[in-house]
């Protein structure tokens, strides 16, 4: 093994000899070029010259934002006359907009993606719609008389007739959208009996809004918005006259097809009968079931269940039972 | 210091202990003859149902040992309660509003009159049960027969055998079952029917061999059901409406009590027919006879009805109104009743309980401010106070 290692030994030496015999050392530096140009280099490849100058681009001096010489009182709607996404040195207000780390302030207006992806109503600004109307103020009819209240245009207007215009830069201006037709009225606008007004939300269906009391008609179907307002009214017309109808297989309704409960077509008034008059005989007057009893039973039922109406429930069955 | 005071502790304690043997030997004793000796603030010595009135309100009451077993042995109390009563070796009942109202309500009732229904509603474990207890002991004490059902729901939930019934088509008969409530019939009501000698008004005929003529006695009608059990529920049925004329003719009085009514309205049971489809109630032998007898068409009688949350099934239990669990069959099967809201114990009440606790020693540890944990974990429910202090 040792006599392995030293062979090694030996030999390395002689390497390195050969190797040293060719550097050379030097003590002191070399002097350095002071002048700007550059050694001459012999080229002996025709290697293009690697070292060119590189061109500085000129660039303008970036302006001040122009809200610095924007004025305190200048006319906001000449600066922002129309709607466009926000633009940081258009608008001299110190807005912030993101989310950074915790701690740090969200990120300025400048260079801010967040400001610019949310629409803004800068153009809307009042003094601009007070301007706009202004100006299109000649073209307008002064307001009817008597109709100065809400009330009394709804008196004098139950119907109300919804429809959108469209505006757009198409070849055609026609919108197919545009056809649409809602009218809503009011149910409490319209007469019925108890009868017609069951019968007129079973035609109208969904179409009647309970908490709001208003029926709502939307017509589509027509290519026209004539047509389809036709149609809408055409429609109310219809249910209303039909609803008065009263059709022979109407007489054949049913408990379950009941909308509410009432007492007097139900098992509960038989066998409030049949207590009341066990003891009478034939050819007796009938007793018949006190009214505040039957009211009671179809609160009971109409309402719901709860404590207060099981309780006046109770009050009228045991004045009725005399328990 | 400190010793002489730990001693005085102790020698308090003791004398404690000391007065309540003394008083529990008192009240031990005062049971037998004399009834006035001493007698705790939450016991009343009257043990009649029918001279209870608000005097006697939030306490108790012993039901004498014999007078249970005739009226509650085959069911009627809690299992839970059942179990209380044994560990505490005597039948108390509490006396509460709704038990007293509905008392009040029989005693004062035209019983010319047709049947008033009254109806037990409450929460889970406010007691409806335990107040249509008290009031079948009144009846049992007043010369009422008694019509029991302890747990109607038993029959749709869990019957012992349910078969294909004989004469009609379609009709499922729980022969066990029926069977059953005859033994517990004839339990509650023997000695009164052997007195009053009720006869049978016409012939009923079970087969070819067998048949009960007009004229006999009740009771051999009700031991012809138990010892034939297949035609227990046509015996049942015969036995109700026999009771039914017999009252209305005047010759005896019938309490009608049922717990659990509304499991007769229930959509379905857990009773399978023949082509495995669940049966509704009405196709059960035993609903038929049991509505009959809670209709209004009949006198000399009361009906007692409870509706109970768990006599009906997941999806039915959002309630406990007696429309919502009766449902629109039920409601107007049964109107017009009378509601009786059986509620959760008073302050008063719920002390008397616990005193009542403290007497038998089953609450043993009492530390500060006990009562008032129990009162706000129980919320004052009966049901929830027995669990609570079950583990104490």
């Amino acid at each position: 093994m040792s006599t392995g290692l030293t062979r090694v030994w030996e030999r390395l030496p002689l390497k390195k000899q050969a190797a040293q015999s060719g550097i050379r050392v030097f003590s002191q530096q070399q002097p350095e070029i002071e002048d700007e140009e550059e050694f001459r280099v012999l080229n002996l490849r025709t290697v293009k010259q690697q070292f060119q100058r590189r061109r500085e681009v000129r660039r303008d001096p970036v302006t001040p934002p122009r809200t610095n010489r924007m004025a305190v009182d200048q006319d906001w709607t000449a600066a922002w006359p129309a709607p466009r996404s926000f633009h940081p040195a258009s608008v001299p207000l110190p807005l912030r907009q993101g989310f950074t780390e915790r701690g740090a302030a969200a990120p300025s207006k400048f260079a801010n993606a967040e400001l610019m992806k949310i629409p803004n109503f800068l153009h809307l600004t009042p003094p601009a719609i007070r301007q706009q109307c202004e100006a299109i103020k000649k073209f307008c009819s002064p307001w009817p008389k008597g109709l100065e209240t809400e009330a009394k245009w709804q008196r004098h207007f139950p119907v109300e007739v919804i429809t959108t215009d469209y505006l757009q830069s198409l070849p055609t201006i026609r919108n197919l959208e545009a056809r649409r037709v809602t009218i809503s009225l009011k149910l409490s606008d319209l007469k019925f009996d108890a009868h017609a007004r069951d019968k007129f939300l079973r035609l109208v269906g969904d179409r009647y809004n309970k908490d709001t009391d208003t029926v709502t008609f939307v017509t589509d179907r027509c290519p026209l918005r004539k047509q389809n307002y036709d149609y809408a009214m055409y429609l109310l017309t219809a249910c209303y006259h039909e609803s008065f109808v009263t059709e022979p297989w109407e007489a054949s309704k049913s408990e379950a097809d009941m909308e509410v409960y009432l007492f007097e077509r139900n098992q509960s008034k038989i066998a409030a009968e049949g207590i009341l008059n066990w003891s009478a005989k034939e050819g007796d007057n009938k007793i018949s079931p006190p009214p505040a009893y039957a009211q009671c039973v179809e609160q009971l039922i109409n309402e719901g269940e709860n404590e207060y109406n099981l309780a006046k429930y109770k009050e009228e069955v045991k004045k009725m039972l005399n328990v | 210091m400190k010793m002489i005071r730990n001693r005085f502790g102790n020698l308090s304690r003791v004398s404690v202990q000391l007065q309540r043997h003394v008083q529990q030997m008192a009240t031990s004793a005062a049971v037998a003859p004399a009834e006035g000796a001493t007698i705790n603030e939450f016991r009343t010595a009257v043990a009649n149902p029918g001279e209870h009135s608000a005097l006697q309100l939030a306490k108790f009451y012993t039901i004498p040992a014999e007078q249970k077993k005739q009226i509650f042995t085959g069911g009627g109390l809690p299992k839970q309660y059942e179990l209380q009563i044994k560990t505490f070796t005597e039948a108390c009942l509490m006396v509460r509003n709704p038990a007293l109202e509905l008392l009040e309500y029989i005693k004062g009732a035209d019983l010319t009159k047709p049947v008033v229904r009254y109806v037990l509603y409450g929460e889970n474990g406010t007691g409806k049960t335990l107040t249509m207890a008290h009031v079948l002991h009144y009846g049992a004490l007043n010369d009422f027969l008694l019509v029991h059902v302890p747990w109607a729901p038993n029959w749709m939930k869990r019957p012992k055998e349910a078969s294909n019934a004989a004469g009609q088509e379609g009709m499922i008969d729980l022969p066990f079952d029926a069977a059953a409530w005859l033994v517990h019939f004839k339990n509650q009501n023997g000695k009164l029917l052997q007195r009053l000698q009720l006869k049978t008004g016409k012939e009923y005929v079970w087969s070819k061999r067998e048949s009960t003529p007009a004229g006999s006695p009740l009771l051999e009608l009700v031991e012809h059901g138990i010892a034939r059990i297949k035609y227990a529920s046509e015996t049942t049925a015969a036995l109700i409406s026999e009771l039914k004329q017999l009252s209305t003719a005047g010759q005896c009085k019938v309490m009608v009590a049922i717990d659990g009514f509304n499991a007769f309205f229930h959509p379905i049971t857990r009773i399978f027919s023949d082509n495995k489809q669940r049966v509704t109630p009405d196709r059960i032998t035993l609903t038929q006879p049991f509505l009959d007898i809670t209709n209004y068409d009949w006198t000399n009688g009361v009906c007692i009805l409870s509706v109970d949350k768990i006599a009906m099934t997941e999806g039915y239990m959002d309630s406990y109104m007696p429309r919502y669990l009766l449902g629109q069959a039920g409601f107007e099967h049964l109107d017009p009743f009378v509601p009786v809201h059986v509620d959760n114990y008073t302050d008063k009440e719920f002390h008397s309980y616990i005193n009542y606790y403290l007497d038998r020693h089953w609450i043993n540890k009492t530390p500060q401010g006990f009562e008032e944990q129990l009162k706000f974990m129980s919320n004052k429910n009966p049901y929830s106070l027995m669990q609570l202090v079950r583990a104490l």
